[in-house]
């Protein structure tokens, strides 16, 4: 158990290890600030691992910032060694189950799941991914960088493996396990989940498998995915011709979300510019209300019209499968007022932003405010990243955020508590 | 070489899972005149594996080279270890035999060679390392802020709780900027005297220095030691020493007198937003041209913003600006008719809630343009196209309010010239890395937030300058720096004044000094470079720049990499043609360990050496792998624009493999025996591809004139 002497050197609780987490986590340890990452799934990086290019930079996502233990502006996220830090630690397969005691002091219980493969022990030697499917990289990029196992593919070798791992990683019989730790900050970053909008039976999303979500199309778009980067159908594998994406599903929508998940339009345009440019002759369509590219990514809207990416200002108003794999789509022109049949092979859907799940009973532990259900500051006027007494939040956690965003309030979270300590 | 230039060699073989012949590779590492014991170990980033590189460092004068999977992945665990036992690795070299040897090369011979070549340059390389330690440096506490708006006094009041000193320098008589004159802030629905009047207070009882009605003119010098230029009013000029610098100076707004369409500056009945937002908070809600009443408005956004002719982006604050002002109006005027022309309306996350609010108040939302304003008797007309409608329409409103861009403050530019950061084309301050580095510019020591980077709302902005302080407090460190020495050192007596460091420096660091105390007469006239080792960010561009070897980095030597190039490429000749590739240290490491950590494969006639970024290799360097045996040479870089150094690293590697190629052709050389490639550590496949390409050349050129016997040998010329 981790013991709190006072309230201006206990270690600080950060939730989630998406890049507003890790940044704050990075910064805190740089000066000198034992941090407890906490992270529910087996690898760090959140939302943005699998946004394959970045805006407003154009590159991968794969960066993290650089700091005094890896120093440098930036550092490819795979290098990022968060498990060696010595003022980090991370927990990955870790759920956050219950927050008592007082600001300054609380005593958190955390629930680990089954650790079969010791991610500090792990070379990623290749031994079990070799002998056995239930062994996995979920990513080249993954971090820890260590193997995943799967219980359910289990084979008979593994028991085998499991012997001759040469670092003895591999643990068959590995139990949950729960702890209590006393921090005494705790900074929430627990990002946003991707709307799936599978009750909204006007796109036919979960109906129809070539409708697909957003961040769905940056998995197809990543060269390191499933199917290399090119784009297909994911009925039958063909190459896709004909591409239309709809914006604010489920945003700006009395019975979802009255808000706009405000970053959708830069990532819609953002995939319609990489798939014109750079994934030859595939026409791309994008049903809009507004374009909202604020501030510079209006770079993407000009370029968008500039590679031949139509633009249709309407809402979509039918879609209906064909037998040969597609979709007809009827699409409203409020500019033409006029209805259009479009027949595309990919439909994909701009959905809202969302709070993630585990938010909720964290705000209310924690006697929060809320906003549309994201964690709202406790001043705005004052302060965007207080949340309360020694709670702070950064990143997608208090509304949709770009990865800048998320990083600069991290800091701001960690600017915060510096300065209380000093 | 003397006996003590020797190193350890300590081959690791990943859990006996690596595919090279260690038998082979411990047998010939044993015969190298520069291997001085081997250790074949299998786990060797594991506990007792650590145990053995601190055990070995305690030979040799702690040379050590270490050949294994990735040290971007095993270098932290190793030096922590080691820094955690009080020992010094900064003499250790790391050759990747995993991912970039046995994972990628089908044939155990060939890839067992290649490893064999990398660790003989290695130890080359490591033979002429010198250590390096942490170093302290002492600054001034003292930070300046210039301006005095929303995010220079959070930046001020935030460094001042990390205990700096701080100075305020504000160009107009008080404090507060633009949010002092807004009668709502959005999203907090509080006008901006309230958000601003508890940090006022603030302000007050500190011991932050406020100095209005000053001009800051110009500041020279670097991170620890500025001197600022400033005069108050029209006074002499006065200076003052900090040791960074907060940019805070904000935006303007444009005033578009140059618009004939609105008729701004000829109507007095055509305002700007914030013309309103001053009335509203005056509570003279007038028509400007008679006094008269307010009843009907119309607004128009995107004023020289979205616009090829004035400023090409979106201004992003205007919309939520619009709405705002338009639901004040209504409170002041209830039945008052307001209109607004839009293109797109943008409001982000909640204020769309503003927007929806609005709209049940009766604010009609009208999407088209502006097509004419003109004056008659009766007052202002305004036409307008409804793109919805496909219609034009007249109207005659007692105000015609335009949201116009937000603009960079004035004087930007010339606060650059001495200052150091980069501006962005549309004039505002140019963020270091848009990503991950947002508030800090290209110059070290130099801190951009608020306004002066891009448009941003209150809350942004103090964000913004909370997270700027802290970049500053990691910089500063209180005034004890205490970092790692690892970087350019200067040799001022080889500095023969040409400024190239100074100018191509992608952080700014070299300063050019005027050597007034010199005693030579001559020599007094003469500007040397001089270079803080510790605001270094350790690329090498000064190094490949220096005519003269002045500036080297204190890690990696011209002659080490020279050493290292001509020991790796040992045999090398037209039976096996090689391809030499310099790889930086950045994205080019990434992309070429992802392709291992994906077993995809390429050919093993290929040679790696590590630098820290791609500005680092010369001319020379290229010319150098040529005459040593190279059949081609590549360097794989950072995609343009995303230099990891800080911009243009990768741009002068362009430019020295461009000079190479010219001069290889000049001589009959072929020059596309040298080539650049951009790497991406999201797309390994660049790797690849490069690789093919360029071993596919060094086959096809056949022999190079070295191989052949008729080159004429290069010769160094000593004084």
């Amino acid at each position: 158990m981790v013991e709190v002497n006072d309230t201006l050197s206990g270690p600080v609780l950060i939730i989630g290890a998406g890049v507003a987490g890790m940044t704050a986590a990075i910064e805190l340890a740089d000066s000198d600030i034992k941090t407890i990452l906490v992270e529910k799934k087996q690898t760090i990086g959140g939302n943005a691992l699998e946004l394959y290019k970045a805006f407003p930079t154009d590159d991968c996502f794969y960066c993290f910032e650089g700091s005094r233990f890896r120093p440098g502006i930036r550092k490819c996220f795979y290098r990022s060694a968060m498990l060696d830090n010595p003022n980090i630690d991370l927990r990955t397969n870790t759920r956050v189950d219950e927050i008592t005691g007082n600001p300054g002091n609380f005593k958190v219980k955390l629930t680990t799941g089954p650790m079969y493969v010791d991610p500090k022990r792990c070379i990623m030697c290749g031994l079990c991914l070799k002998r056995s499917g239930a062994f996995s990289l979920i990513s080249p990029q993954c971090q820890p960088q260590a193997v995943f196992y799967d219980p359910s593919l289990a084979e008979e070798s593994v028991k085998e493996i499991e012997k001759e791992c040469p670092t003895k990683a591999i643990n068959l019989n590995a139990q949950s396990t729960e702890e209590q730790v006393e921090v005494s900050d705790i900074i929430l970053a627990t990002g946003y989940t991707e709307m799936r909008p599978v009750n909204m039976d006007e796109y036919g999303y979960g109906k129809y498998p070539n409708v697909i979500t957003q961040l769905e199309l940056a998995r197809m778009l990543d060269p390191n995915g499933e199917s290399a980067g090119a784009l297909i159908r994911p009925s039958d594998g063909a190459p896709v011709k004909r591409v239309m994406m709809v914006q604010c599903v489920g945003s700006r929508d009395e019975n979802y979300n009255l808000y706009c998940s405000k970053i959708c339009c830069v990532f819609a345009l953002k995939h319609a510019n990489i798939i014109v440019n750079e994934r030859n002759g595939i026409k791309t369509t994008v049903v809009y209300m507004d374009i909202r590219t604020y501030d510079r990514h209006e770079r993407y809207y000009r370029e968008a019209r500039e590679s031949g990416v139509r633009f249709v200002r309407g809402r979509v108003h039918l879609v209906r499968p064909n037998p040969d794999g597609s979709l007809d789509i009827i699409v409203y022109d409020s500019l033409l007022d006029r209805y259009l049949s479009y027949n595309i092979d990919l439909f994909v859907l701009s959905t809202a932003l969302e709070p993630s799940e585990e938010d909720e009973t964290l705000q209310r532990t924690l006697g929060l405010n809320t906003s549309s259900g994201f964690v709202a500051p406790l001043d705005l006027a004052n302060d965007s990243v207080v949340a309360g007494d020694h709670v702070y939040v950064c990143g997608a956690a208090m509304g949709p955020a770009e990865v800048p965003e998320s990083v600069t309030q991290a800091r701001a979270v960690v600017s915060k508590i510096l300065q209380g300590r000093q | 070489m003397m006996t003590e230039n020797k190193s350890k060699v300590l081959l690791c073989t990943c859990g006996k899972q690596l595919g090279l012949d260690f038998g082979l590779l411990e047998d010939n590492v044993g015969k190298l005149k520069l291997a001085s014991t081997i250790v074949v170990h299998d786990t060797l980033c594991q506990e007792q594996g650590l145990s053995v590189i601190a055990e070995s460092l305690k030979e040799n004068n702690g040379r050590v080279v270490i050949a294994a999977c990735t040290n971007q992945k095993i270098q932290p665990k190793i030096d922590e270890f080691l820094r955690n036992r009080g020992l010094n690795p900064s003499q250790i070299q790391y050759v990747n035999i995993r991912e970039h040897c046995a994972w990628v090369h089908e044939d155990v011979n060939e890839a067992t060679q290649k490893a064999l070549d990398m660790i003989r340059g290695t130890l080359a390389r490591s033979a002429l390392s010198s250590s390096y330690e942490t170093a302290r440096r002492e600054v001034p506490a003292h930070v300046t802020v210039i301006g005095g708006g929303i995010a220079g006094i959070e930046a001020a009041l935030s460094l001042h709780k990390f205990g700096y000193d701080v100075t305020i320098f504000e160009i107009s008589d008080d404090l507060g900027g633009h949010v002092a004159k807004l009668p709502v802030v959005a999203p907090t629905g509080k006008p901006g005297r309230e958000i601003l009047s508890g940090r006022l207070k603030a302000l007050e009882n500190s011991s932050i220095q406020v100095l209005t009605n000053t001009r800051v003119k110009f500041i020279e010098g670097e991170m620890g030691n500025f001197t600022v230029h400033y005069s108050i009013e029209s006074d002499e000029e006065q200076t003052l020493t900090t040791s960074a610098v907060v940019m805070a100076t904000g935006f303007k707004e444009f005033k578009p007198t140059m618009m004939d369409e609105y008729r701004y500056g000829k109507s007095p009945d055509v305002i700007t937003q914030f013309d309103l937002s001053q009335m509203i908070l005056s509570g003279n809600l007038k028509r400007p041209s008679d006094g008269g009443d307010v009843k009907e408005v119309v607004m128009v956004q995107c004023v020289g913003s979205r616009s090829e002719d004035y400023k090409r982006d979106c201004s992003k604050l205007c919309c939520t600006f619009a709405i705002d002002n338009s639901l004040e109006i209504l409170k002041l005027v209830p039945d008052a008719k307001v209109r607004v022309v839009y293109m797109d309306i943008r409001v982000p996350f909640e204020n769309e809630m503003i927007y929806k609010e609005s709209r049940e108040k009766g604010v009609d939302y009208i999407r088209g343009r502006v097509s004419m304003v003109w004056e008659e008797d009766d007052g202002l007309h305004v036409k307008f196209y409804d793109s919805l409608l496909d219609q034009y329409f007249e109207t005659t409103p007692d105000l015609l309010v335009l949201s116009t861009a937000i603009l960079p403050s004035d004087s930007l530019e010339e606060l650059s010239e001495t200052l150091g950061y980069a501006l962005e084309s549309d004039g505002h301050i140019k963020e270091l890395y848009g990503k991950l580095r947002r508030t800090e510019t290209r110059r070290r020591g130099v801190v951009a937030v608020g306004a002066v980077t891009h448009p941003q709302f209150v809350f942004e902005s103090i964000t913004d300058a909370q997270a700027g302080a802290l970049i500053i407090h990691n910089e500063l460190q209180g005034g004890k720096i205490e970092r790692v020495a690892r970087g350019a050192v200067l040799n001022v007596d080889d500095c023969v004044g040409c400024s190239l460091c100074a100018q191509q420096c992608p952080r700014g660091v070299p300063l050019m000094i005027e050597q007034t105390e010199a005693e030579d007469e001559e020599q007094k006239i003469l500007f040397k470079a001089s270079i803080e080792t510790l605001n270094c960010h350790s690329c090498g561009v000064c190094q490949s720049l220096c005519p003269t070897g002045a500036t080297q980095l204190c890690f990696l030597s011209n002659e080490q990499l020279w050493e290292q190039i001509k020991a790796t490429l040992e045999g090398a000749g037209p039976d096996y043609p090689i391809t030499l590739c310099f790889y930086c240290e950045e994205c080019s490491v990434s992309t070429m360990d992802i392709a291992g950590t994906r077993h995809m494969t390429y050919p093993a006639s290929t040679r790696f050496i590590p630098v820290p970024c791609a500005g680092r290799i010369s001319i020379i360097d290229i010319l150098k792998a040529l005459e040593n045996g190279a059949s081609t040479v590549m360097i794989a870089a950072c995609e343009k624009d995303r230099c990891h150094i800080g911009g243009t690293g990768n741009e002068i590697a362009q430019v020295q493999v461009n000079v190479a190629r010219e001069i290889l052709n000049a001589i009959g050389w072929k020059g596309e025996r040298v080539d650049m490639f951009r790497m991406f550590s999201a797309e390994p496949e660049r790797f690849v591809y490069a690789i093919k390409i360029m071993t596919k050349r060094a086959k096809e050129l056949g022999p190079t004139p070295v191989h052949q016997g008729t080159a004429g040998k290069w010769v160094e010329v000593s004084e």
